[in-house]
Formats: C-alpha cells, structure tokens, sequence
C-alpha cells in the first residue's frame, strides 16, 4: 500500500469514525444518564460517566413504582405513570407485530401480483402507491381517526394496527414489487415444468428468492409502526392502551422531567430494535439471485 | 414419443404470433426450430411446455392430448436460455427439485442426482449455490435438472446463447451426444444456423409465425423451398441477382449483367416466369480472369479473409456485387478487375412474385 493510499485510509477512518461518535452519542448519553442516581443528573458541570451506577430507573419501570414523583405514588391519589411502562411495551409489540405482518404479507402477494399478472392498471398501481406514501401522515390521521370513531375502534390497538397497515404498505409494496421484477420469471417456470404447483412455486421458489426483499420491507414497517407518535396520540386515550411512545410522554409533569426514566424508556425501547436489526442485517445484505440468471 | 402440432395459432392480443402450424416432430428426433427473432419459434417452444395457451389448435404428445394440461403434467423436461436456476438451493436440490415434487424419496433422489451429475462431471460442485458457478457449470446443471427426470420431450430454448464461443462448440457436441444417450424426442430452438446445421436431425425454418421449411440440414442447405430460407441458412449468405430468361438459338438462357449463363440442368424454364431472382451461394463462385469465357466481368469492391478462406465481392453492375469465398491464396487488388464464374448446377432460382423456388426436375 502507497503513502497515498495510507493517508486515504487513514482519512476515510477519521470521517467514519466521527460519524459513528456522532451518530452514537444521544444513544451513548442516553445509557450513561439512565444509570445515574437523580442528584447525578442534573450535576454541573455534566459528567458522561456515573459515578455512582444504579438501576433504580430500570427497576422502576420494570415493577411500575414511581422513582421522581414519591409524593403521588405514596398519597395514593394516583397511578404513577411509570407503572404502566409494561403495558405500554407489550402494546407496542402487539401493534408492531400486528402492523408487520400484514403489511408485509399483503405487500408481497400484492407486489407479486403486479409483477406476473396482467391487468389494466397494472403499470399504474406501484407508482399511484408510492405517490400515496408521499403524502405526510399528518394529512390522514384525522380523516382516518373519523373512520375509526365510526367503527368504534378508537381506542383499541386494532385501531393503531390498521392506521400503519395503511401508511406502510404502499411503499412496501412498492418495495416489493420493485424487487420482484428483478426476480426471473424464467424461475417460476423452470419449477412448473419441474412439476410443481402455482402455490408450491411460489412457496418454494419465489418466496425463498424474494427474502431479503421481504426483510426489507419487514423493517421499514417495524422502524414505522414501533416509532410513530402521532397516532398513538390522536387514536389512544386510556392510559393502559398507549403505545411506549405516547405513554413515556407522561414522565413530563408539568414542571418536573423524569429524566431519569426517560432515558431509561429510550434505551428500553431501542434494545429491541437494534437486537432485530443485527439479527436481520444479514438478510438484508444478503445477495439475491446472484447467478441465477445470466444477464 | 412423437409430438403432433394441428393448425396450432397463437396471437397476442391482436398480433398473430403463430400462424396455424402444422408440424411433427418424429419421435427420438432432433428437432431444431431456427429462425431470427420474432419469428415465434420461442412461442411454439412455450406452448409445446405449456407455458403459454395455444390461441387454437391441437398439441399432441404421441396419443395424448397435452394442450390442456399444466406444464408439470406433460412430463417434459426445458432447458432455459438464461439457466433459470433456482438461486436459493444448491445444485443438488436444483437438479432433485422435479423429483421432490413427484415425492421421491430423499435417499432414491440422491441415487439419482447423483447419477446425473457423475454423467455431467458436475459431481464435486453438488453443495454450491448457483452464483458459484460458471456459466458452463450452470449450463450443466440445467441440463442435470432436465436428465434427471427421463421426460418425454426435451426442449431446449437457446441454451447455448449465453456461453462463450469455445465453450459453445464444445456443448453442441455434448447436447448432441446427450440427445443420443437419452433416446427422447428433442426440440431446440435457435437463431444460430451452424447450432442447427450441426445438431439437428430435422431443421423448421420459422420466419413470421410460419414454418417455410422442414428438413434435413442437406435438404434446407442444398434446396431452400423459398428465398426467405435460401438467404438466411448459409454463411456468408447466398448471392441473389435479378435475372433475365431470354433465348439464345432457341435455347433458353439467362441474362444478368449483359451476360448470358446457361440454363442450370435441374431446371426446365418451359413455364417459368421471365423474370426470375438467381441465388448462388458465395462458395459456389468462383474467381475468374477477366478475360475468361462464361465469367461476369466487374470490379473488385472489398475483400475480406476469414480465416482458411477468402471472401471477394466483386461489382458486376451498378450496386450489385456478387460475393465469392474462395481460398485465402488467393489474392484481389482493390477496385481490380476481376470476373466471377458461377457453378452452375448449384444454382438456385426463384419466382421473384412469390419467393418460391422453382421446382426442379426430379
């Protein structure tokens, strides 16, 4: 390797590494403040590392008990808001499951149909779909909350399921149609001469091959439906059916900030996604299809 | 098993792709269907696999009737121009997937993929995916999937298109000698006249959805049924000229470039048109002195060598050159004079009005 080259390493390594700092360092202060005792918090000058380490934040979102506003906790007046932090977990795994698995099932059916059908409209469809995702949530949400009310479904994680099931699944199916058209048919066909059934073909052969794509789509859904505030705030009311990012809005008292609690929430509520993101990244970089077909 | 195709037409919407073909393929035959593209030979492939609906028409696999029936059901094996592996499995589930949707079981399956691969000498790439192979490997293991079932029918879409050309001659002699071991009834399609000449027992010259002819390699090389056939089988391609019958002494002759040649043998003029289009392929030219007797003088506009062989085009008239192939010795100045001598009993001659050759005397 040439100085030249060294020094262009070298460089590209410095860029990349601020980044990495940059990117990583809310998530990084995040931690190191959710493990601090309240009186730590608020120390100036800041410190990034605890120096006295507690998990008296996590210990009180996973038992419910109100760690800041002991007063409230102990008059009995009210519930503290800290106690529902399961139920606002759980809600948000519900939803996000709920809302994944059928916008990706109906995305791909749909996208595959696209792709080896024909019908009129078949050009239009994926574009029109994407042209929808454009439009911003805030623009559906109230006319979307109307229907609701008129289903009676507000209120329900049903009614969340089915508010991200309409803002995801164009672009999943636009996403997924794009990628199906990069699979070759000539496989699909090589599998019916071999015998098998349409369903088989799809299930064996198609499926298989589309993977990485559905994984694609699978994350943008779940990054959509577990982040979404908006709603969660306009569709839910009952303190026990918010989603984690509506109901950790409730550490904000008035003049007090649980801090505390709050960061302890976001990590809480980023562990999962980056466990599944390192568990599918490999999906997703995958290559597909790759020798398959001579180009 | 034969396969019968009754007035079988295929349009797509409004374009009619095939036009009511009436064809059979003998049975243990090789059959190629050779055309340029567009001329449907790939359509007729898909509907013999069923891959595509016959818009009309019969399709039948020795006493049986296949046209209704799904591809899985006609017990054909295909061979796609682009591999169309399966990405995901190895090449042992690849070559074993027809087997395993028929249920056998996974010790027979190995049995007899293994077997295959063992004949391709494919054997050592068993645990690869497809994007670990070359594009010869790939082919082999295409041609692994289509063996392993011992179909009825073997159809094979330009499998060789998308190989280089060494690895390419190398496979036509391969096909060939597969088709012999596996005693089916092939049908290949291709645009590539020497892969026709080559492999095929039976030759289906397609243009326009139509078969202009069906025969022997000899039979469309040596006696093209029109001059759709006569220019596109033969390389360099056959020479056509307008020529003249006219009557010399009583005798009919023909006239092209102010000269006369005599009348081929093989053809009686009695009824024949009096303008007619001669073809004379460029290796049955030959290059003359200028001066000599029975040649058509003209120019030399371009030479070209082809390895062993020369190729001379010589301007007998204003913008009608007449190509030779003769030996590479051979040598022709540029804007030269030269005069080319036809063999005459090679000779084609075609009715200009229809395209179609003039019969022969038997």
């Amino acid at each position: 390797m040439s100085a030249r080259e060294i020094a262009g390493r070298t460089a590209l390594y410095a860029v990349l590494a601020a980044v990495t700092v940059l990117v990583c360092f809310p998530l990084i202060w995040a931690f190191f403040t959710s493990m601090k005792p309240k009186e730590e918090i608020f120390l100036w000058p800041p410190t990034l590392w605890p120096e006295t380490w507690t998990l008296e934040n996590y210990r009180a979102l996973l038992e419910g008990r109100d760690a800041y506003f002991q007063a409230g906790a102990a008059s009995g007046t009210a519930v503290p808001p800290s106690a529902f932090f399961l139920d606002w977990f759980v809600n948000s795994l519900i939803v996000t499951t709920g809302t994944t698995v059928i916008s990706t099932a109906v995305s791909t059916l749909a996208a595959y149909s696209l792709t080896r059908f024909r019908f009129p409209g078949q050009r239009a469809v994926p574009y029109l779909a994407l042209v929808g995702y454009m439009v911003p949530s805030i623009i559906f949400v109230f006319p979307m909350f109307l229907v609701m009310v008129e289903f009676r479904l507000t209120d329900t994680l049903l009614s969340l399921i089915l508010g991200y099931v309409c803002i995801t699944l164009p672009f999943c199916m636009w996403l997924m149609w794009a990628f199906f058209r990069g699979v070759p048919i000539e496989i699909e066909e090589a599998a019916l001469v071999d015998g098998a059934s349409r369903l088989r073909v799809f299930w064996e052969i198609v499926l298989p091959t589309a993977w990485p794509g559905i994984v694609a789509a699978a994350i943008f859904t779940l990054i959509v439906s577990w982040n979404d505030y908006l709603f969660g705030r306009v569709f839910m009311n009952s303190m026990e059916n918010l989603p984690l990012t509506v109901g950790v809005m409730h550490f904000f008292d008035g003049t007090h900030v649980d801090w505390g609690l709050m960061m302890a929430s976001s990590v809480l509520m980023t562990v999962p996604m980056a466990l599944l993101f390192m568990l599918l990244q490999r999906h997703l970089v995958a290559g597909f299809g790759a020798g398959a077909v001579k180009g | 098993m034969d396969v019968r195709l009754e007035r079988l037409s295929k349009s797509f919407g409004a374009n009619p792709v095939l036009k009511s073909l009436d064809l059979t393929f003998p049975e243990r035959r090789f059959v190629t269907l050779l055309g340029p593209s567009g001329c449907g030979k790939t359509t007729l492939l898909r509907l013999i696999a069923g891959l595509e609906r016959a818009s009309e028409g019969a399709i039948w696999f020795g006493d049986r009737r296949v046209d209704h029936l799904a591809p899985g059901e006609r017990n054909i094996a295909m061979v796609f121009q682009s591999y169309a592996l399966y990405p995901t499995m190895d090449v042992a589930a690849n070559i074993g997937y027809g087997l395993r949707v028929r249920g056998i079981p996974r010790a027979e399956r190995g049995e007899k993929v293994g077997a295959v691969a063992r004949v391709l000498e494919i054997a050592h790439l068993l645990a690869r995916k497809p994007r670990a192979l070359s594009g010869g490997q790939r082919q082999r293991v295409a041609l692994g999937r289509a063996m392993v079932r011992k179909p009825d029918i073997f159809l094979m879409d330009e499998p060789l298109s998308n190989l280089d050309a060494k690895l390419r001659a190398t496979m036509r002699g391969e096909l060939k000698r597969f088709h012999l071991d596996l005693e089916t009834t092939s049908i290949y399609v291709t645009h590539d006249q020497l892969e026709a000449m080559t492999m095929s027992d039976l030759i289906a010259v397609m243009d326009q959805g139509v078969v202009q002819q069906y025969g022997t390699p000899e039979e469309v090389y040596d006696r093209p049924a029109n001059l759709f056939v006569a220019g596109f089988i033969g390389s360099p391609p056959m020479n056509f000229a307008e020529v003249e019958v006219a009557s010399d002494a009583g005798a009919p002759v023909l006239r092209l470039a102010g000269r006369t040649i005599p009348v081929p043998p093989q053809f009686d003029l009695a009824a024949a048109p009096r303008r007619l289009t001669l073809g004379i392929r460029p290796q049955d030219v030959r290059i003359a002195a200028p001066g000599d007797a029975g040649a058509i003088p003209g120019t030399v506009w371009m030479t070209e060598l082809i390895g062993s062989e020369r190729l001379i085009e010589v301007e007998i008239a204003p913008r009608l050159r007449i190509t030779a192939e003769v030996k590479s010795e051979v040598r022709a100045a540029l804007n030269a004079p030269a005069a080319v001598a036809f063999e005459t009993t090679k000779l084609h001659l075609f009715d200009p009005a229809t395209g179609l050759a003039l019969r022969r005397r038997a």
